[in-house]
C-alpha cells in the first residue's frame, strides 16, 4: 500500500432523500481526502447533513451516487475497517463492559487469550480496566464514551468515524473527554472523522477542520490547524486559537443569516 | 419499599375478607354469596378427598400447554414477522383482523373439526393467548434500537448472530411483556374452554359449572378462588424467569 493513498477517499459523494414525492437534497456534492493518521473535524450548521454524510461513510445509510473509498477500496456496507462512535451510547445494556469490548472481536473469530489481551489494552488505556465487571447501566456518560471508544479501537479499524460523540455531556466532562481523546489518538495513531457542531472541539482537537455549508451541503472552506501536539487546554486562551474560532463563527453564521428562518 | 407494598397487599387482602366474612355472619348479604369460612370448609374437604388435585391438574394442563404453544409459536413468528420485512407484510393483514376477533366464537368450528376433545380446548386457549404474545415480540423487535444493531454490523456480525445476540436480548423485555398477558388470558380461557362437554370431565371450569348446575355457589368459589391461586402463582414464576434472564434490565420488575 502507497503512503500516497488518502485513508479516507470521498469522491462527488451526493444524497438525495425522496419525501413522498419530493426529493430534499440533504448532500449537494463532496469530495474529501483524510490522509493517514490525520484528525479531521467536520462543522457545519445544525441539519446541514454532516451526520448523514459521516453514517454514509460508515455505510450506514445508502449514498445517491459518488463513492467512497477506504485506504483505496470501495465500501458501501458497514464493516469493521471503518469504527463507528455515535452519539447516544450503543454499548448493549445487556453484557457488561468488558463483553462489550470482546465481542466485537469474537464475531471476528479472534481467539479467547488474544480477545483478553486485547480487551485488557484498551479498557486500561482509557482508564476503566476497574469498571470491566459493570454494566453500561452503571456508569455515567462519559464513561460510557469512554468505554465505546475502547469497544471500536479493539476491533482495529483503519478509521475512526465519530459523530459528536460528546455531544450529550456536560461542558467539564466534554473538555476532559477532549483531551483524553487527543491522547488515546495520539497513541493509537488512526484517521479521524470527528462530526461536531462545538467549534472550540473542532479546533482543538483537530488537523484539519471542513466546514460545510448549510443542506444541501457543499465543502465551504478547508482550515489547517497546526498548533503543536500534544495540545493543553490553555490553547483555547491564544489569539490563534481565538482567531480561528472566530473565523469559523463567522463562516457558519453566514449560513445562519442565509436560510436561518428555517433553522429553530 | 417492596416490602411495605407486600405488607398493604396482604393486608389488603385480609380486610376484604374479614368484612365478607362479617357481612354473612350478620346476614346482610345474600346466601347464594356465601362466606370465606364456608369456602375455606369446602376447600379443605376437596382437598383432603384429593378432587381438587384432580381437576386442577387437569386444567393446569391444558392451560401450560397452551401458554407453552403460544411462547414457541408466538415468539418464533412474532421474531420472523419483526426481523424480516416479508414475513412481517404477510402477517400484518392476518394479525390485524383476528386479534378483535372473539376467539370463543371459533368454538362451534374447532368443535367440528376435533369434536369435544382436549384438542379444541388446547387450540382455543392458543387461539386466544397466541396474540398479545405475536404483536408484543412482533413490536419488541421493530423497537430495538437501531445504534445497537448498527455497532453489530460495524463490527462485521453477520444477520444471524445480530438476530441472536443482539436483536433477541434487546427485544427481551417486550417479549415477556407480552407473555405476561398471554399467561393471564390461558387461566381465563381455562373456564371458557371447559364449557363444553362438561358433567363428565375433570377440571376447575366443570367444577363451577357442576356446582352451578347444583346450586352449590360455595363450591362455585372454591374452584374460582383456585383459578384465581393458580393464574397468581404462575404470574409470579414467570415474573422470576423474566428477572432472571433480564437481570442486566433497569425494569427487571
Amino acid at each position: 500500500m502507497s503512503t500516497q493513498t488518502p485513508a479516507i477517499d470521498i469522491e462527488k459523494l451526493r444524497k438525495v432523500y425522496t419525501r413522498g414525492k419530493e426529493e430534499v437534497t440533504a448532500i449537494q456534492e463532496i469530495s474529501l481526502q483524510i490522509p493517514e493518521g490525520k484528525f479531521v473535524s467536520i462543522v457545519g450548521p445544525s441539519g446541514c447533513g454532516k451526520s448523514t454524510f459521516l453514517h454514509i461513510v460508515g455505510g450506514f445509510i445508502p449514498k445517491s451516487t459518488g463513492t467512497v473509498r477506504i485506504r483505496g477500496k470501495e465500501v458501501d456496507k458497514p464493516g469493521p475497517d471503518r469504527g463507528m462512535m455515535f452519539q447516544e451510547s450503543a454499548l448493549f445494556p445487556w453484557k457488561n463492559v468488558y463483553d462489550n469490548v470482546a465481542w466485537g472481536l469474537e464475531v471476528q473469530g479472534v481467539e479467547k487469550a488474544k480477545r483478553d489481551e486485547i480487551v485488557e489494552h484498551y479498557l486500561k488505556l482509557v482508564h476503566l480496566w476497574d469498571f470491566r465487571n459493570n454494566l453500561p447501566s452503571e456508569l455515567s456518560g462519559g464513561m460510557k464514551q469512554r468505554i465505546s471508544l475502547a469497544r471500536v479501537l479493539a476491533f482495529n479499524p483503519d478509521v475512526l468515524l465519530m459523530d459528536e460523540p460528546f455531544g450529550a455531556l456536560d461542558a467539564q466532562t466534554r473538555e476532559k473527554m477532549q483531551v483524553e481523546l487527543q491522547r488515546i489518538w495520539q497513541e493509537s495513531n488512526k484517521s479521524v472523522m470527528f462530526v461536531t457542531h462545538d467549534i472550540d472541539e473542532a479546533v482543538f482537537l483537530s488537523d484539519i477542520v471542513v466546514v460545510f455549508s448549510g443542506r444541501p451541503a457543499v465543502i465551504k472552506e478547508i482550515i489547517e490547524i497546526d498548533f503543536a501536539r500534544p495540545r493543553q487546554l490553555d490553547v483555547h486562551k491564544t489569539q490563534e486559537f481565538m482567531d480561528i474560532r472566530n473565523h469559523i463563527w463567522d463562516l457558519l453564521h453566514q449560513e445562519h443569516s442565509k436560510s436561518g428562518e428555517d433553522e429553530f | 419499599m417492596d416490602k411495605r407494598l407486600h405488607k398493604i397487599a396482604l393486608i389488603e387482602v385480609v380486610v376484604l375478607l374479614v368484612l365478607w366474612q362479617l357481612l354473612a355472619m350478620l346476614q346482610w348479604i345474600p346466601e347464594y354469596l356465601s362466606s370465606p369460612a364456608v369456602i375455606g370448609k369446602e376447600l379443605l374437604a376437596m382437598v383432603m378427598s384429593g378432587d381438587l388435585f384432580s381437576n386442577a391438574a387437569a386444567s393446569l394442563y391444558r392451560s401450560l400447554l397452551g401458554f407453552l404453544l403460544v411462547a414457541v409459536v408466538g415468539i418464533v413468528l412474532g421474531i420472523a414477522a419483526g426481523y424480516f420485512k416479508p414475513i412481517g407484510v404477510f402477517f400484518t393483514p392476518i394479525v390485524d383482523v383476528l386479534n378483535p376477533v372473539p376467539k370463543i366464537a371459533l368454538l362451534p368450528i374447532l368443535m367440528v373439526w376435533f369434536g369435544i376433545s382436549d384438542t379444541t380446548r388446547v387450540l382455543l386457549i392458543f387461539l386466544t393467548a397466541f396474540f398479545p404474545c405475536f404483536i408484543a415480540t412482533q413490536d419488541g423487535v421493530h423497537g430495538v434500537k437501531q445504534v445497537y444493531v448498527w455497532a453489530a454490523q460495524n463490527m462485521g456480525a453477520s444477520r444471524i448472530q445480530i438476530l441472536w445476540k443482539i436483536i433477541l436480548p434487546a427485544a427481551l423485555p417486550k417479549i415477556f411483556d407480552g407473555l405476561r398477558v398471554s399467561l393471564g388470558l390461558t387461566f381465563v380461557m381455562l373456564f371458557s374452554s371447559e364449557m363444553i362437554g362438561s358433567s363428565n370431565g375433570l377440571g376447575l371450569g366443570f367444577m363451577i359449572l357442576t356446582a352451578d348446575m347444583a346450586g352449590r355457589t360455595d363450591l362455585m368459589f372454591v374452584s374460582i378462588f383456585v383459578i384465581a391461586l393458580l393464574g397468581f402463582l404462575f404470574d409470579r414464576i414467570l415474573l422470576a424467569v423474566r428477572a432472571r434472564l433480564l437481570w442486566w434490565s433497569e425494569n427487571r420488575g
